[in-house]
């Protein structure tokens, strides 16, 4: 399976699936954007402010997902010594930190009109901001620091720690009175949105996957060609 | 009609505010993404044209990938 993921097997694959992506992804945007916007319909409380939901739901939840695939990455590469982690790793930590402000943004924007505050300090909102810093703390590593043995052992500390508020994150809204509202979609027990606004969460949430993919690939491309190059001067 | 899709029952500002700065970041970080990749591919191929014919044929023979990165360019150029 880890050779599947070696440069010499994935690059072709990489470039065929960022042609597959970059061919589809306007269409389906249009057509996210379009039951966002347009046909999905408004909340009785909060009316049109609901549709703020399609983008600020698929970038909180990406945020979280990005970091627990680091977190599980890092303990295998630690564990095992798998170095094609550590370039995963690499590519998708600016896609995880990039929605993670885009659900801190959104969700202030969201804020105003439902809560009347743009921020409040409580649990949810404190643990996703606690998320970003610790994302930029591990990109900082990359950055940083020169050898590669150094940045997998301190990249990986970080994830490992940072990891402890992903459940703080999740449970914050159960656990502490918090301005933010108790999940409504649950992966296990009965969820309590209407099918006519989960469709469009989950065509958009489609969206937001395929961008994340896009970038990801990018990014991991870039990594293979930055390896090549040093090997290319090496010899 | 339209002006309501507009205003969107008062909360406009917010909603295409909250679209708009999703659309407009994740435009700048896939344009700035594709950018380092050419800018990498580039330089690559700068590297390899550099080499002597030797050392081009035995990086090309050796790596399956040197030669999927440049073939994947000569198809763009």
């Amino acid at each position: 399976m880890f050779k599947f993921f070696s440069s010499t097997n994935i690059y072709i694959l990489i470039e065929k699936l960022i042609k597959f992506i970059n061919s589809i992804f306007f269409l389906i945007l249009v057509i996210g954007l379009t039951f966002a916007l347009v046909l999905s319909p408004l909340d009785h409380l909060q009316g049109d402010a609901v549709r703020i939901m399609y983008v600020h739901v698929p970038s909180a939840w990406i945020g979280l997902a990005c970091f627990s695939l680091i977190t599980l990455l890092s303990v295998l590469n630690f564990i095992f010594k798998i170095k094609i982690f550590y370039f995963i790793n690499k590519s998708i930590a600016p896609i995880g930190l990039l929605f993670t402000c885009l659900a801190i943004v959104t969700g202030s924007l969201w804020g105003q009109p439902t809560w009347g505050t743009w921020w409040a300090w409580d649990a949810r909102l404190t643990s996703m901001i606690v998320l970003m810093l610790f994302y930029v703390l591990y990109i900082l590593t990359f950055k940083i620091l020169n050898k590669e043995e150094l940045i997998i052992k301190v990249s990986s500390i970080i994830a490992i720690i940072g990891s402890i508020n992903l459940p703080i994150i999740k449970y914050s809204v159960e656990w502490w009175s918090t301005l933010h509202q108790p999940a409504s979609i649950k992966i296990t027990g009965s969820s309590s949105i209407h099918s006519e606004m989960m469709l469009p969460l989950m065509v958009m949430l489609v969206v937001f996957l395929l961008y994340a993919a896009l970038i990801f690939l990018m990014k991991y491309k870039t990594e293979i060609i930055r390896i090549k190059k040093k090997n290319i001067k090496r010899n | 009609m339209i002006s309501n899709f507009i205003t969107m029952g008062g909360y406009g500002l917010y909603v295409w505010l909250s679209f708009s700065i999703v659309l407009i970041s994740c435009a700048v970080v896939y344009i700035k993404t594709k950018k380092t990749l050419k800018k990498y591919e580039q330089e690559f191929l700068t590297e390899l044209q550099a080499l002597t014919l030797e050392k081009r044929n035995k990086a090309l023979e050796n790596s399956q990938v040197v030669r999927q990165i440049l073939a994947t360019n000569s198809k763009v150029n």
